[in-house]
């Protein structure tokens, strides 16, 4: 049996003010699996996400990321190796870098690549997501669905083993929605590839289903 | 009854004092902690560099130096002409006094290579650089771009903490050099219209005046400020946790920090190679 990339046991979350996000999440993601959270705006599931990749830290339970409990605070293998693909609500791109020099950047370290060669890479992802026309840009404050587009292409350049993917800042539109399908299904054709999309209809075969209800994980039927 | 209060209140006074005194003995050993600690872990990511992460700490090295130093050439250069010229009719005022005006040179060289070049560079790499690193260290963390970066796999201590150390490194101890050269012949200028003084006689007595010591100084104050000034200004920026209203607080603390640890390092090396 494969070990999960991803597992919850106990897991609780406090709200910086006082009281618990959610509580006793028991879950696992394991190589090659795909699901898809289905939460409402405002129940945690950018909280929960955080939680899986150690942005905060558990008041209770455990989470193991590859065997390992996540902390961006120390180096974990699993992250610095680029397993890890990001896709934060706001894509967490650095404001003073291009598109291409964001999704480029991280190649270097978890790839070894030289400037060139990440620049190409990078340059391929961003005209999958459909970002082909602003790779010479800064990202926009406010972040916008591009800045999300961007951080699928910096986890497809690196290929990511764990993809955990909030939901986009507003709504994409037919062509934005499509350039994410291609990405994500691009990433999924690694049969190792295991993802958490929160909301949308992204993932493309069979996909499991997930919600978060009043602070608990309720599995849904799925496929 | 009243009368005990005020006596109360008067005995307090020294605790007060005592405990003021503390604290801020306490905030110098934190900063000087901070510094510590972010410096080991600078140390241990130079380690981890391999042939590409060389290449890119390479790269914004460079651009930080090119902002630190080369960006400050102008605002340096307006600075150490006037401060080498009125330092020197300073000087020259007060030992025309006592008739010993040939040495005029060594006592502008060393009081600009030895504490003015020095502290004056690091003043102004604190109110151009120090500041602008704490905000954008601050701008980094609160937008969650330093976790971000730290989950696609780039080490944040080697993309933005090394690079600026080494970059603050590099910078002061060429911008000090620049400031005593320019600061010199600032002084010369005042001095060759003052003074029936050569521009042959001028560097002789420069020649006599530095020495070994003030070479290690030079290079004593570019190493500790250099180190201190990147890494507390990015300890204080990275401090910011939740609202934007921190930001400006943290680059007064930045900037406030610095200084201090600018006197007071600055003091403590001179006493060690002079004293």
């Amino acid at each position: 049996m494969p070990e999960a990339l991803l597992a919850l046991r106990g897991a609780a979350l406090e709200a910086p003010g006082g009281g618990r996000v959610f509580q006793g999440l028991d879950w696992e993601l394991k190589a090659g699996e795909r699901w898809r959270l289905r939460a409402e705006p405002g129940s945690g599931a950018s909280a929960l996400l955080r939680l899986c990749a150690g942005v905060a830290q558990p008041a209770a339970g455990s989470v193991r990321l590859a065997g390992l409990a996540p902390d961006v605070d120390r180096r974990h293998p699993f992250v610095a190796a680029g397993g890890l693909g990001w896709a934060p609500t706001d894509g967490g791109l650095a404001m003073n870098l291009s598109f291409l020099e964001n999704v480029a950047l991280p190649l270097r370290f978890v790839r070894g690549l030289d400037r060139e060669a990440a620049r190409e890479e990078a340059s391929r992802w961003l005209d999958l997501a459909g970002l082909g026309r602003l790779k010479g840009q800064r990202p926009p404050v406010p972040a916008e669905r591009s800045c999300w587009l961007a951080s699928l292409a910096r986890a497809g350049a690196k290929g990511s083993r764990l993809w955990l993917v909030d939901r986009p800042a507003g709504e994409l539109d037919p062509a934005a929605a499509r350039a994410a399908r291609n990405l994500l299904a691009e990433a999924a054709r690694d049969p190792e590839a295991a993802f958490l999309v929160v909301g949308g209809d992204w993932m493309e075969g069979p996909v499991r289903e997930l919600a978060l209800v009043d602070g608990r994980l309720a599995f849904g039927s799925g496929a | 009854m009243e009368s005990n209060e005020a006596a109360r209140r008067v005995l307090a006074l020294p605790v007060q004092a005592a405990r003021g005194l503390g604290e801020g003995v306490r905030a110098v050993f934190a900063h000087v902690g901070s510094i510590a600690w972010l410096l080991q872990m600078c140390v241990k990511a130079m380690f981890r560099l391999d042939r590409e992460t060389f290449a890119l700490v390479r790269e914004v090295t460079r651009a930080q130096i090119r902002f630190t130093a080369l960006d400050a050439l102008p605002l340096c250069t307006l600075a150490a002409l006037l401060i080498g010229g009125i330092t020197l009719l300073q000087v020259f005022g007060q030992l025309s006094t006592f008739g010993v005006e040939t040495a005029l040179c060594q006592v502008l060289a060393q009081l600009v290579i030895r504490e003015l070049g020095p502290l004056l560079v690091g003043v102004v790499v604190i109110s151009r650089s120090g500041t602008a690193i704490a905000t954008e260290m601050a701008s980094r963390q609160l937008s969650g771009e330093i976790d971000a970066l730290h989950l696609s796999g780039v080490d944040p201590v080697q993309y933005l903490l090394l690079p600026r150390l080494l970059g603050g490194i590099i910078s002061l101890f060429a911008l000090i050099v620049y400031f005593d050269t320019v600061a010199l012949l600032g002084g010369f200028a005042v001095a060759w219209l003052r003074l029936p003084l050569s521009l042959t006689a001028f560097l002789d007595a420069l020649m006599r005046a530095v020495g070994p010591r003030e070479l290690s100084a030079t290079f004593f104050k570019a190493l500790v400020f250099g180190t201190a000034i990147p890494l507390l200004c990015c300890s204080f920026g990275l401090r910011v946790r939740r609202s934007t209203t921190e930001i400006p607080q943290a680059v007064t603390r930045a900037a406030v920090g610095s200084l201090a640890i600018l006197l007071l390092a600055g003091a403590f090396l001179s006493v060690l190679i002079y004293a």
